[in-house]
Formats: C-alpha cells, sequence, structure tokens
C-alpha cells in the first residue's frame, strides 16, 4: 500500500518535470524569436553551419539566447530561493520580495553605483550579497525566534522592504543620472548578455545543489521544531545553511536583474500544489517551474509596449499579486 | 470613575484647544500676507507691461534687472539678451559654466526640481522664470515673491525654446535686442545649413548610455528636431516620446549611419563593444561614432545651446572630410 | 493615577512639539532665531516676515497637522487590524494614492495643480474599496485586511513603476511626490487638509472606545455587542480619509504612521484615548523634526521630508523588532 502511494508519487513527479521540461523549451523558443528582429529558423541554420556573417545570427547568438537563458536561471534560483525560505519559515508568504532581501540587495547595489563609479558588473554581484544579508538578516532572524505569527513577519518584510526602497528612491532623486536605476530596480534582463550568465552560473550551480542537499532536511523541518529536533536535525545547522542558500541564490539574481518579485512567492505553492508537501521533490519542481515563470514572463515584457521593452519584474509582480490576494484569502485565518 | 472621566475630557480638550490654536494661527497667517517690498521703486515711472505665457499673464513694471531663472534655458536665454541672472536652480556647480561658457556671479537657489523658495525671496528678484513641467505647482508662491512667469523647457522642442526666448524679452523689456538676436540665430543656424549637403541621407542616432540601455533621443526630442531641422536625419522616426529606451538589437535594427553618443555610463558601452553586432552597425564600421558633450545635448536647452548643438554636430559630420 | 500622569505627559509633549515647530521655522538656508520668530508671529513686521509668514509657519504648521493624521490613521489601522505593524504604506493605502498621483504628473504634466490631491485621494480611496471588496468574503478579518492590503499595494507599486520606467524623463518628478515632501507647501494645503481633521481626528477620539474593544480577540468584541465587522469598515474609511487628505496635501510620506502609535504606545499604554492624542502629537513632532532636517541639512537643496522620515525609521524600526520579538 505504502509502495504504490510512493510509486504513484514518483510518478506524478517525473510526469509533472517532464511537462515542465517541455513548457520550459516553449518558453525558451518563444523568448527567442520574440523581438524587434524578426529571425528565421532556416537562414540561422544555413549561416550557423556555412560560418559566415549574418546580422540574424549574430542577434540570435548574442542577444536572444544568453537572455532567455539567464532569464531561466534567475527564475530558478528566485523559486528556490523562495521555497527554501518557506519551508525554513514555516511562512506561506516567505520569498525574497515579501522578506525585504531583494529591496537590501538593492539597496546596496544602488549605493555602490552612485558612491563607487566604474565599480564593474562583477564586483556588484558582492554589494548584492552583502544587500541581500542586510535585509534578509532582520526578517529572517525575526522569524526564527518563538511566538512569531506569519502575518507579523510578513508585515515587517513588508516594512523593511519599503524603507530599504524608500531609501533607494530618495538615492536616486539626489542623482538624476542614475535614474534609469529605476528600470532596473524593478528588475529587467533586456541587456542581458554571455557575461552575464557566466556571472550568476557558478553562483546559482552552488546554491541550486546546496538547496537539493538541504532539501531533505526541510522536509522534516516543515514538521515543526520539536519533531525535527526529535529526528535529530541539527536546526541551526540547517537554518544557517539555508540562509546561506537563499543569500547566494537571491542575491546573485538582483545583481544581474534587479529585484524581479513574487517568483519566489507563487513558484513554490504551485509545486506544492503539484507534488505535495516533499521537499526532496518540491525544491527541482520550483527551479524549473520559476524558470518557465520568468522565461513566459520576459516575453511577455517584450510585448507590452512593443517595439520598447518593459521590465520583467513589472509582469512578475502583475502575475504574483493576484496570487498573493489568493493566497491572503485562502490562508487569511490561519496566519494570525 | 468621575475622575477618570473628567481627566479623560481634558485630554480631549487639550487636543481640541491645539486644534483651535492652529485655525487661529492660520487665518492669521493668511491675514496678514502681503508682497515684499523688493523691486517696487526701481522702475515705478516705467510702463506697465503685460506678458502672457504658460500660466495666465504677469504684469511686469519696469526693466527687470534682478531675475532668478529656475532652467538652464532660461538662464541661457537671459545671457545672451545680457542679463545675468541673481540666483540659478543648478544641479551642480559646474552647470551653469558649462552652458554660457564663462564663471559667472550668482546664488544657487537649489535644485531646478525643488528651488528654495526661502534663497529665491531673500533675493529680492523683480522677475522669475520657471518651467511648466517642474513649477507650475509653485507658480501662486513664486508670484508672490515677485512678477513670474512660467515658460516651456522640459520637454520641449526646438520651437517653443524660441518662442519662450521672445516671452523673455517681452518680460525684460529687450524686444528689439531679441529680435536682433533671433535674426542672427536664424543666419547661424542657416550658415550651419549650408554646410549640410542635400543628398547627405545618412540618419543619426543621439543617445545617452545609462546603466542598462542607451535613452536614444527621437526626431521629436528637442536636439532630434533641431538636427532634422539643418537636414541631418533622425534614425528613430515614428515614436511619440522624445526618449526612447533602446537595446543592443533594437540599435542593431534601427542600424543608425551615424551615433552622436553622450557618454554616461562606460559599463555598458564596454559591454557592447564586446559584441561583434557592435562592430557591425555602419556607423561603427564606418567609424562615425562620436562623442557629443553630454549637458549641451541633453540639459541644457535654449538659443545659444541650440547654436553650439548644431555647430559640434555639422564639424563632426562635415568638416573633415574623408 | 496613570491617567494624571498620561494628562502630564500629553501636555508636555504638546509644549515640546510648540518647541520643535518653533526651533524648526528657524531652520534652513536662512537661520533665524527662535526670538525673531516669535516677534514677527506676535505682528512685529521685519525683512523675515514675508520668509516666516509664507514659508517657515505654514510648512510647520502642516507637518504638525499631517504628522498627527498620519499617525493616527496608523493607530486606527494598527488597532482595527490588531497587528502593531500595519500602517497606512503597509497596507497600500498610500501606494493607491502613489499610483493614481503618478499618473497625472507623468501622463497629464499640464494638468492643473489642484487636481492632484484630488487625485490622489480618490486612489487612497480605491484602495480601500479594494479591501473591502476583498475582505468582505472572509467576514472582514483583521489578517486579510493586512495582507489583501500588502497585495494591492504591490499591485499599485508595480503600475507605478511601470509608467515611470516608460517615461524616465519624468520619473524623478514623480519621485520627490512619492517620497512625500513638504517643499512648496503652504497656506493652500493647509486650509485643504484641515476640515478634514477637524471632523475625522474627532470622530476617531469619539470611537476610542470601539478602537479599545476592536483590538481584542474577536469573541471579547462580539461579547461585548460590537457589530464587528461593521466597526471594522467604519475604521478602515476613517482610516483611509484621514491618510488619504494627508497625502494628498503633502505626498505619500512613509513610517510616520507606523513609528508614531508605538512610541505612543510605549509612553501611553494601551488604551486609545490616551494613545490617540497621543500618537497625534508624536507624529506632529516627527514630521516637524523631519521637514526641519531635509531642509536644513544641505541648504539651498531640499531633502524630502519623506525620505528623511525613512533614514530616521530604520533604526527605529530595527529596534522595535528586537522588542517584538522579545515579548
Amino acid at each position: 500500500m505504502q509502495k504504490t502511494t510512493t510509486r504513484q508519487r514518483k510518478g506524478t513527479f517525473v510526469l509533472i518535470m517532464i511537462g515542465l521540461a517541455i513548457l520550459l523549451f516553449i518558453g525558451l523558443l518563444l523568448s527567442v524569436f520574440t523581438g524587434v528582429a524578426s529571425l528565421e529558423i532556416r537562414s540561422l541554420v544555413t549561416h550557423w553551419l556555412s560560418g559566415e556573417y549574418s546580422k540574424e545570427l549574430l542577434i540570435f547568438q548574442t542577444i536572444r539566447v544568453p537572455r532567455a537563458v539567464l532569464g531561466a536561471i534567475i527564475g530558478a534560483n528566485l523559486a528556490v530561493a523562495g521555497a527554501v525560505m518557506q519551508a525554513v519559515t514555516r511562512n506561506p508568504l516567505a520569498s525574497p520580495q515579501v522578506f525585504g532581501v531583494n529591496a537590501g540587495a538593492c539597496l546596496v547595489v544602488v549605493l555602490a553605483i552612485v558612491f563607487l563609479a566604474d565599480i564593474g558588473k562583477a564586483n556588484l554581484i558582492y554589494f548584492a550579497f552583502a544587500g541581500a544579508i542586510l535585509g534578509g538578516l532582520v526578517v529572517f532572524g525575526f522569524a526564527a525566534s518563538r511566538g512569531m505569527t506569519n502575518l507579523k513577519i510578513a508585515l515587517v518584510g513588508m516594512a523593511i522592504h519599503l524603507l530599504l526602497t524608500s531609501i533607494t528612491k530618495g538615492i536616486i532623486i539626489f542623482n538624476e543620472h542614475i535614474s534609469n536605476v529605476l528600470y532596473w530596480l524593478s528588475g529587467s534582463i533586456s541587456g542581458a548578455a554571455w557575461t552575464d550568465v557566466q556571472l550568476i552560473l557558478p553562483w546559482s550551480i552552488v546554491g541550486l545543489l546546496l538547496a537539493i542537499w538541504l532539501s531533505g532536511s526541510l522536509s522534516v523541518f516543515r514538521l515543526g521544531e520539536e519533531v525535527a529536533m526529535g529526528l535529530g536535525q541539527k536546526i541551526a545547522r540547517v537554518r544557517l545553511l539555508s540562509y546561506v542558500v537563499v543569500v547566494i541564490l537571491a542575491g546573485s539574481s538582483v545583481a544581474v536583474a534587479g529585484a524581479v518579485g513574487f517568483v519566489g512567492l507563487m513558484v513554490p505553492h504551485i509545486a506544492r500544489r503539484l507534488v505535495g508537501t516533499d521537499y526532496r521533490v518540491v525544491i527541482p519542481v520550483s527551479a524549473l517551474g520559476g524558470a518557465v515563470l520568468v522565461t513566459i514572463s520576459d516575453v511577455l515584457a517584450r510585448l507590452i509596449s512593443y517595439p520598447f521593452e518593459s521590465p520583467v519584474g513589472i509582469v512578475t509582480a502583475l502575475l504574483g499579486t493576484p496570487f498573493f490576494l489568493y493566497l491572503a484569502r485562502k490562508k487569511g485565518r490561519e496566519m494570525v | 470613575m468621575k475622575r477618570i472621566i473628567g481627566m479623560k475630557r481634558l485630554g480631549h480638550m487639550l487636543w481640541t484647544l491645539a486644534l483651535a490654536g492652529t485655525v487661529l494661527l492660520t487665518g492669521c497667517g493668511s491675514a496678514e500676507q502681503k508682497q515684499p517690498a523688493a523691486g517696487q521703486d526701481s522702475g515705478q515711472t516705467a510702463q506697465k507691461r503685460i506678458v502672457k505665457h504658460e500660466l495666465g499673464e504677469t504684469e511686469i513694471t519696469g526693466d527687470p534687472k534682478r531675475v532668478v531663472a529656475l532652467e538652464y534655458s532660461f538662464v541661457d536665454g537671459l545671457w545672451e539678451l545680457g542679463v545675468t541672472p541673481v540666483g540659478i536652480a543648478q544641479e551642480k556647480d559646474k552647470d551653469v559654466e558649462g552652458l554660457i561658457g564663462q564663471k559667472i556671479e550668482y546664488i544657487p537657489v537649489g535644485t531646478r526640481q525643488q528651488p528654495s523658495l526661502e534663497v529665491i525671496s531673500s533675493l529680492q528678484p523683480d522677475l522669475i522664470i520657471g518651467d511648466l513641467n517642474r513649477h507650475k505647482d509653485i507658480y501662486k508662491d513664486l508670484q508672490k515673491i515677485a512678477p513670474t512667469i512660467i515658460l516651456k523647457s522640459r520637454n520641449s522642442t526646438y520651437q517653443e525654446n524660441l518662442s519662450s526666448f521672445a516671452t523673455i524679452a517681452e518680460a525684460l523689456n529687450k524686444q528689439k535686442e531679441a529680435e536682433q538676436r533671433l535674426i542672427k540665430h536664424k543666419e547661424i543656424i542657416a550658415e550651419f545649413k549650408k554646410r549640410v549637403p542635400a543628398g547627405d541621407s545618412r540618419n543619426v542616432m543621439l543617445g545617452v548610455f545609462r546603466a542598462d540601455s542607451l535613452s536614444a533621443h527621437g526626431a521629436k526630442s528637442f536636439d532630434g528636431e533641431l538636427l532634422e531641422m539643418i537636414g541631418i536625419k533622425n534614425a528613430i522616426q515614428d515614436v511619440a516620446e522624445p526618449t526612447v529606451k533602446i537595446s543592443l538589437e533594437q540599435m542593431v535594427q534601427w542600424d543608425p549611419d551615424v551615433i552622436f553618443l553622450a557618454e554616461a555610463d562606460d559599463a555598458l558601452l564596454n559591454e557592447w563593444k564586446q559584441n561583434p553586432l557592435w562592430n557591425n552597425i555602419t556607423a561603427v564600421k564606418n567609424q562615425e561614432v562620436h562623442k557629443v558633450n553630454r549637458d549641451l545635448w541633453t540639459r541644457y536647452r535654449g538659443l545659444k545651446s541650440a547654436e553650439r548643438i548644431v555647430e559640434e554636430a555639422v564639424n563632426l559630420l562635415y568638416s573633415k572630410e574623408k | 493615577m496613570t491617567s494624571r500622569k498620561n494628562t502630564l505627559l500629553l501636555m508636555a509633549l504638546c509644549a515640546l512639539v510648540l518647541v520643535a515647530a518653533l526651533l524648526s521655522m528657524g531652520i534652513g538656508p536662512i537661520f533665524i532665531g527662535p526670538d525673531q520668530i516669535i516677534r514677527v508671529i506676535m505682528g512685529e513686521s521685519s525683512s523675515l516676515t514675508f520668509m516666516i509668514e509664507n514659508y517657515r509657519l505654514p510648512r510647520a504648521l502642516l507637518a504638525i497637522l499631517a504628522g498627527a493624521g498620519f499617525a493616527i490613521a496608523g493607530v486606527i489601522l494598527q488597532g482595527m487590524i490588531r497587528n502593531p505593524l500595519a500602517s497606512p504604506d503597509v497596507v497600500g493605502v498610500t501606494k493607491g494614492a502613489g499610483l493614481f498621483a503618478v499618473v497625472v504628473i507623468i501622463l497629464f504634466p499640464t494638468a492643473s495643480p489642484l487636481l492632484l490631491p484630488i487625485v490622489a485621494f480618490l486612489g487612497a480611496l480605491a484602495v480601500a474599496i479594494a479591501l473591502i471588496y476583498f475582505a468582505r468574503k472572509s467576514g472582514a478579518q483583521p489578517t486579510t485586511f493586512a495582507l489583501v492590503g500588502m497585495g494591492v499595494g504591490a499591485i499599485c507599486q508595480a503600475l507605478t513603476e511601470f509608467i515611470m520606467v516608460k517615461y524616465p524623463m519624468q520619473a524623478n518628478d514623480s519621485l520627490v511626490w512619492l517620497a512625500g515632501s513638504l517643499w512648496g507647501k503652504g497656506w493652500d494645503e493647509i486650509y485643504a487638509l484641515l476640515p478634514w481633521l477637524l471632523v475625522f481626528i474627532p470622530i476617531s477620539f469619539v470611537l476610542h472606545r470601539k478602537l479599545d474593544i476592536i483590538s481584542l480577540d474577536e469573541g471579547s468584541s462580539t461579547g461585548l455587542g460590537l457589530n464587528v465587522v461593521r466597526t471594522r469598515y467604519m475604521l478602515l474609511l476613517l482610516a483611509v480619509a484621514l491618510a488619504g487628505a494627508c497625502v494628498a496635501a503633502i505626498g505619500s510620506i512613509g513610517f510616520v504612521g507606523l513609528i508614531a502609535p508605538h512610541m505612543a504606545r510605549k509612553l501611553f499604554g494601551h488604551q486609545h484615548r490616551y494613545l490617540l492624542p497621543g500618537a497625534a502629537v508624536l507624529g506632529a513632532l516627527i514630521l516637524v523634526i523631519a521637514d526641519a532636517l531635509g531642509r536644513g541639512l544641505n541648504p539651498p537643496i531640499e531633502i524630502p521630508a519623506g525620505i528623511v522620515t525613512a533614514v530616521i525609521g530604520v533604526p527605529y524600526f530595527l529596534y522595535l523588532v528586537r522588542q517584538e520579538k522579545r515579548k
């Protein structure tokens, strides 16, 4: 009996992973072929084979593909970060955006851009890490203490988010030349290049592997601290590692793409709805689901005010907030 | 129990009293508002004029000498008419020097976005010139300090700049000087226009590099319109907004023949330069990427600035024949 | 005994606000001594009369009024949502106002300045209506109010950012409004704001008992014969009217509505009859100081008061979170 359900579970998991992979593939195709320049597969292939210069092929290789790949990576990062946060805090609202991790990273990055000229994109990532720690420390630390309702934690996160973004905006007011940072504050991958992918990929791999490694402990964690402790989990260690994972995943994403919000909130919920609460399964499903979400959102971002681009973060926020409202109504009572 | 209620009442009454006090003060303040004495005795015999501007009509007496300019294009206009503003709204100290080409004596009155009314009033000006976009909300306050005219500067077209210049002249009572200056301006522009060969079909992209994208000035921007007028075509024609953000892909798609680059952020340019696509843009291939003065092309506007922009453009495009 | 202590404390704070307002009037690009200010207010005319009467005095008064308004709105929301971390900005009221205002500032740049406050107020109201609509179905649960507020706020913010990104040239103008600033504000705003406060602040004082009850748990409120749902709607609208009017007057200044109620709770305890006036006075104090700092730190450049409150707000908020955690 037990065995069949596990097998069934495994079956659905594999099916869902395949389904998501197909969706991701479609999303990537859409992403690669959406834009002001129209590309034709046949001419791309012939030029690629012949090796001669072609504007279309170069656009494909150096703009469209890295952008699609970057979107997928960021989506996976943020979704997994959200899943880990939700597991550790047992708070359905936990996510890098709601908990102020994104806002913290943004503030420090903007500070670095303003006060340290020519900082270079490669170094920004460390500032983003520092900021993610700063923003998350408060809420995360707060969430770890007992007697805190989920709602309170979410409100603390929101307030921190508001405080940090108003300071960021204040800096922008007095530095008109960086007003374009705004574009990036709401999250955008319009200028993605292979260098960005190179920058984020190692961090992303480390973060995602760590998350998968932790996933077993996280599942137990979800049952409650007492149970977890009873099952021999080292609570403090798991929590610390989870925190490191969140900072790596969310921080590196903010460094290359700004604060793309609500991915980390939405995707883990949908993943749990699909495959249950076992985090060994939820984490990979979230990773793929996040990749799909951001890839498709980025396609939409290109179409909203075509031929000009909108930040992808606006699309994810517009998709994410109705979901947030749904959660609020569905789970409102549990969160007091 | 009774005592508690009494105390409660007292608390409420205190608060109500405080509010009532506020009302009283408010009343007093408004009753005593009056015009500052400044500038009234300077030209009492001179004729009064009504100057029409974007927000109505303003009566100006005599020839204003102490003028506060809240946008750079107004400083440009005033300077060309021989008036040094006493107060200028600015962001950086070197802005004004870059605008008129030399150091002048003036008092900074804060940023263009939020000029300090206090400093302006302490200068006791006899004319204030503000921008429709930025200063319409404080028009009434400025009017209390001194006669104020509100003109279009920010996001204004070239033609609007010319008519603003005429209005400034009217307010200064220097119409004749302005007429001459406008004639000279048209000659200068026409002179440069002659240097643009009629058959030149090259299109030009005007852009500022920002942190993550290029903001390109289209045909409807101040500088875009100006260059169109002398026959230099803009690469971005059918866009309603004066400025648009474009990615490298869009840049490649528009494929400008010439790029005027007002550089602000090296990082993005360096990134684009690494991409082979960049090297295949016609402008890059033909080595027609020119750096231009950013403040001049994007922030100053005004009569003299227009001449300088045209001069820079024509010199870059046609002086060194290849 | 506590009531006498509270009344004395309230009086002392009122005096403190007056002193702070007086001193703040001296701060700015041109420094003015308090003695001179008093003389001018008493009617003596001097070269500084114009500046004091037109800028310093109205700004100080407006800071007092709006600070009080935001703080009371915060107390009401915190009581109603039964959560000490709620505030007009956290539940999205000021963000709705911000979205509507940005639409006017950026898409209709030549619109009359009179339109902006009205539209901003409508924005706040729209959020309130959305809150009520969503909360209705779950029986007006306080949690739902808070969460729905955050969600609606996030939508408003995303749309605001979209507009600002689409029109980057005008984005900076709206940033100042969004941050909240008393720059260029004066008697007109006072006249516009005063009637609202004169009506709604007394109403909130009258309702202080209901606030006491509703901030208890659900069962007790019903047990004490209160129509909980209707009271919540009423309180929400009251808070929105206050916060909306203040936002309309001076832009969306944040954190006064979050922090002032907390300070008040520390000083005056949990009874709303003291909490409301106490928070109002503290809110006024915070905003007066923030505005004076914004004007005086780097003259003639003005730092929007809302940014100053945010910078002050962060450390206090962190302290607050620590305190909450200890409990």
